[in-house]
């Protein structure tokens, strides 16, 4: 229960998707325009997130690692099929969406119409590929906490872009430089809510090492985003990046 | 004033002028003619002003404690400790004086330079916003800060956190916990562990009698490390009411915090409903603390143990957490904008502060983290609020009973019935 809990947390805060990984950072920057979408998109991720992690823990545990296959016979048990994750992660996020679009659009058309495009667009997400790789290098041990993995990875997602998306609506009528508005100003939220969820990092880092060095690396880190994220807002000025996609 | 006022308009440097003009003197611009309009005299500028008449007691109580701090470091602590003797001496506040003072010079300065330059550029007013931030600034820095990493702080926290978002009012964190944030990670070495805090610790200024160097740590550095005997042999709880207690500049005497939040609480320049819903959490989560030491349920040589078990009010004495309370989250630009939203807002600032206190064994001092964590949040807690709202009136709208026009013409307007 307590392993639970805590996982529970730990993915939702410590490490967030987006703050801490930067993962799913496409769909988190392009539909967090308005709370109602984002708040949508964000309710299909925990969905898809929820699935397919098991399914994957499923596929890995029985099929893709390091002598999964013994349960077909002895000669078998020395197969080690882990090359094939990538493929058959995304082969199974892809068909699971196709699936729940089929499934939600027969047996609810309101909630199909509400997600819309976002359902399709999720197969993508490198949010949920992600769940599924950090579930494999974990070695999450039950079926029941890959499946509290993938909830809560995809809450803290959600919680993301939720808060960028009203912060978003809030600055709408700030005077931003012309440059930076839309993508530019973004980005620069994005690194500075970073900051916010630092607050969570090196939490609970358990009760026998001192978290020094994983605490200053983890604070580099986050520098180096900031400094990466300084580069591509530069970058995005160059190549005028705000105007490919603009609001 | 007025006058040269009027003859530099429209010149390139005005904006920076009327900086100056505009400090201390009532702007003469009067409202348009025509149609009747209310001007209040206490514009962004007397507001900014209040709150640094409500700093001016911390800055200079913080000299003092510098000094005190620095040379009971030295020569060890008083044992028969009377405030007019060992803490108001002249020694003291000129050894606090000629330490702090520089951090107020170069926060002021590098600030106020980056917000006139974009000034210029822009060709708008020069904002006020800047002076309440500076004046925070030095105050929740360590004593022992080098000031080109202020400087360099205070320019990040300038431009990224306020000025890219188009300058004061439209910030999304606020700007003095951008730069204390930008200074802990950047630095994290320098800027955590037992010598920041005390005047010439990093130099290696050595102890009178022994050959160590001096250290100070704060409580909650002690805390963290389980080291709960030193904290009681060193600090009596009067002395961390009052802030007899190292730590950042301006944090230590919650005394005089208090006074302070009154102050703004009576110039209604600061929400007492996020103060006293921060408060509430942070007893909240302290009281579940104490609690869970007391069922037992965590072995004492745990590494929470050291904090979990200190008293759940006394976590509002020490560290920055009155002064995040008082001076920080009650930002009215950051913070939530609701009434009820403040008082969420509030109550999770005062709860994942004390939480980070107890859980982060690398950030003893979680405050600051707490606030910029619910800025990041307080505009979703806006937002729903504001949804809450709107569908509970459309709800009242729908029962509403809309009466027909009556025929006399004294009814004229609709009778709305709510239920």
């Amino acid at each position: 229960m307590l392993e639970h809990i805590e996982l529970f947390f730990k993915s939702i805060f410590i490490d967030n998707m987006v703050f801490a990984v930067f993962l799913g950072m496409c769909s988190y920057l392009a539909v967090s325009k308005k709370v109602a979408t984002a708040v949508g998109l964000g309710a299909a991720v925990i969905f898809v997130l929820a699935v397919t992690v098991p399914l994957n823990w499923l596929l890995d545990q029985y099929l893709l690692r390091d002598g999964a296959l013994a349960w077909l016979g002895p000669e078998y048990a020395d197969y080690n099929l882990s090359f094939l994750s990538f493929i058959l992660f995304i082969a199974t996020i892809a068909t699971m969406v196709q699936l729940v679009e089929i499934v939600v659009e027969k047996f609810s058309p309101a909630l199909y119409n509400s997600l819309g495009i976002f359902l399709p667009l999720i197969a993508v997400n490198c949010a949920i590929l992600g769940g599924s790789l950090f579930m494999q290098a974990r070695d999450i041990p039950t079926l029941g906490l890959a499946l509290n993995y993938g909830i809560s990875s995809g809450i803290g997602w959600f919680l993301a872009i939720l808060a960028i998306a009203a912060i978003r609506e809030k600055i709408r009528y700030s005077n931003v430089p012309a440059p930076l508005r839309g993508l530019g100003i973004t980005f620069i939220i994005t690194g500075l809510m970073g900051i916010g969820f630092q607050s969570f990092g090196g939490m609970l880092t358990g009760d026998n090492d001192p978290p020094e060095g994983t605490e200053t690396t983890t604070a580099e880190k986050t520098e180096e985003k900031e400094l990466i994220e300084k580069e591509m807002e530069e970058d995005g000025k160059s190549v005028s990046y705000n105007d490919i996609i603009k609001e | 004033m007025h006058e040269l006022k009027l003859k530099y308009q429209g010149k390139k440097m005005a904006p920076a002028f009327n900086a100056f003009h505009t400090f201390l003197y009532t702007p003469n611009e009067t409202t348009h003619p025509g149609g009747t309009h209310v001007k209040g005299a206490d514009d962004l500028k007397r507001t900014m002003n209040t709150v640094i008449t409500a700093l001016i007691p911390i800055l200079l109580f913080s000299f003092y404690n510098a000094g005190y701090q620095h040379y009971s470091a030295i020569n060890g602590f008083p044992e028969n400790f009377s405030v007019m003797e060992h803490f108001i001496t002249w020694d003291n506040f000129w050894l606090g004086f000629i330490t702090v003072i520089p951090l107020v010079v170069v926060s002021y300065g590098v600030g106020l330079l980056v917000e006139f330059i974009f000034a210029v550029i822009k060709g708008h007013e020069v904002e006020e916003g800047y002076l309440v931030t500076g004046m925070l600034v030095p105050l929740i820095v360590p004593v022992d800060t080098p000031l080109w990493m202020l400087a360099v702080a205070v320019v990040f926290g300038v431009v990224i956190g306020k000025e890219v978002f188009g300058g004061t009012g439209m910030n999304i964190l606020n700007p003095a916990l951008t730069i204390r944030a930008f200074l802990f990670f950047a630095y994290p070495t320098w800027m955590s562990g037992d010598k920041v805090w005390v005047h010439g610790a990093k130099e290696g200024v050595t102890q009178a009698g022994s050959a160590d160097a001096i250290s100070g740590e704060t409580i909650l550095g002690y805390l963290a490390q389980n080291n709960e005997a030193a904290v009681a042999s060193k600090f009596s709880i009067s002395d961390m009411f009052f802030g007899f207690i190292p730590g950042s500049v301006g944090e230590t005497s919650t005394f005089l915090i208090l006074i302070g939040g009154l102050f703004l609480i009576f110039s209604k320049i600061a929400s007492w409903r996020i103060m006293v819903s921060a408060v509430i959490g942070a007893l909240v989560m302290g009281l579940i603390f104490n609690g869970v030491v007391d069922a037992g349920w965590i072995p004492d040589y745990s590494k929470f143990y050291g904090l979990m078990q200190f008293d759940f009010w006394k976590h509002l004495i020490v560290g920055g957490l009155a002064f995040g309370i008082v001076y920080m989250a009650t930002d009215p630009v950051t913070g939530s904008q609701t009434t009820r939203g403040k008082w969420i807002y509030g109550f999770f600032i005062g709860f994942i502060s004390v939480m980070i206190r107890v859980f982060n064994p690398g950030y003893p001092e979680g405050v600051f983290l707490a606030i910029l964590l619910m800025n990041v949040f307080a505009p979703t807690i806006d937002h729903y609020v504001v949804r809450g709202n709107v569908k509970r009136r459309m709800k009242r709208l729908k029962n509403a009973v809309i009466l027909p026009k009556d025929s006399d013409s004294k009814a004229e307007e609709l009778k709305v019935e709510t239920v």
